[in-house]
């Protein structure tokens, strides 16, 4: 009797703006995740209780769609072996402390680019266990 | 009856380390103290297992609380690792999110904050049995 085991993996992506979304979108997708897309705090909590995921990249300035950091804390209780990323302006001792108290596993430069943050994602944490199947996207 | 969870507070300033352990006592610890790097890293080469470590970045030298961060984060079980310092740069907190410390607390330490954090980590840990995995 064979097992299914899941080999595709699942991104987070949560940002207010519409073209940064798009740009991570694709970096992700190019590399076989399937993503889902939240511009705001409500729907990205939302897609916590759909959806099981293994990274979760969260801008910290949501704009008027909330704070960032409390959500990197959530997905962290929720998923504790997911790789959370934020995208924060600045690396202050402040920044640095909201992230290790949410738990995050990364910062990333707000203005870096998205592919970068992919790349540097999977060097640190994924390796060379990058998703083999089919990506999928998800729009909320 | 439930065994006490074990805390370890590391910090070369006596009064802060007796004031720390009287908290943890009264919230149900049971807490040892070691008062320099080289006695926590005594304890935590030694055997002893810790549910929770709080440990001072400056003593003996500076940010040599990175050390027993280190040293306890390499334990299995993996206990909860609790920084705080009076002295946070943007070097040593990068250092410590890399080694994933679980909580950075800025002095003077507002205690109440300190215990909601603590209960928080140990918690969590209970549930999605982080303790029982390495680094």
């Amino acid at each position: 009797m064979s097992e299914t085991v899941k080999t595709t993996k699942t991104a987070l992506i949560v940002h207010s703006d519409m073209s940064a979304l798009s740009a991570f979108q694709s970096a992700f997708v190019g590399k076989g995740y399937v993503t889902i897309l939240a511009r705001d705090l409500p729907t990205a909590l939302l897609a916590l209780t759909q959806h099981f995921f293994d990274v979760a990249i969260i801008s910290s300035r949501l704009g008027e769609g909330g704070d960032g950091w409390p959500l990197a804390g959530v997905v962290h209780l929720i998923f504790p072996r997911a790789f959370v990323g934020v995208l924060a302006p600045e690396t202050s001792v402040l920044t640095l402390q909201a992230a290790i108290n949410n738990g995050v596993t990364q910062i990333f430069d707000a203005a870096g680019n998205a592919e970068q943050v992919v790349n540097a994602l999977s060097a640190a944490q994924l390796g060379s266990e990058l998703a083999s199947t089919e990506p999928g996207t998800s729009i909320h | 009856m439930a065994q006490k969870p074990s805390l370890l507070i590391v910090d070369d300033e006596a009064n802060v380390a007796l004031t720390l352990r009287m908290v943890f006592e009264r919230e149900g610890f049971a807490v040892q103290t070691a008062n320099s790097c080289a006695s926590a890293l005594k304890l935590l080469e030694n055997g002893n297992l810790f549910d929770a470590v709080i440990t001072d970045l400056n003593m003996e030298k500076e940010n040599i609380g990175l050390e027993v961060a280190r040293a306890a984060l390499q334990l299995c079980p993996r206990p909860a690792v609790v920084l705080c310092t009076g002295y946070a740069s943007v070097d040593n907190s990068a250092a410590a999110l890399e080694m994933k410390v679980d909580y950075l607390a800025t002095k003077p330490v507002d205690l109440d904050d300190l215990k909601r954090a603590v209960s928080r980590l140990m918690a969590w840990r209970r549930q999605s049995g982080r303790g029982n995995e390495q680094q």
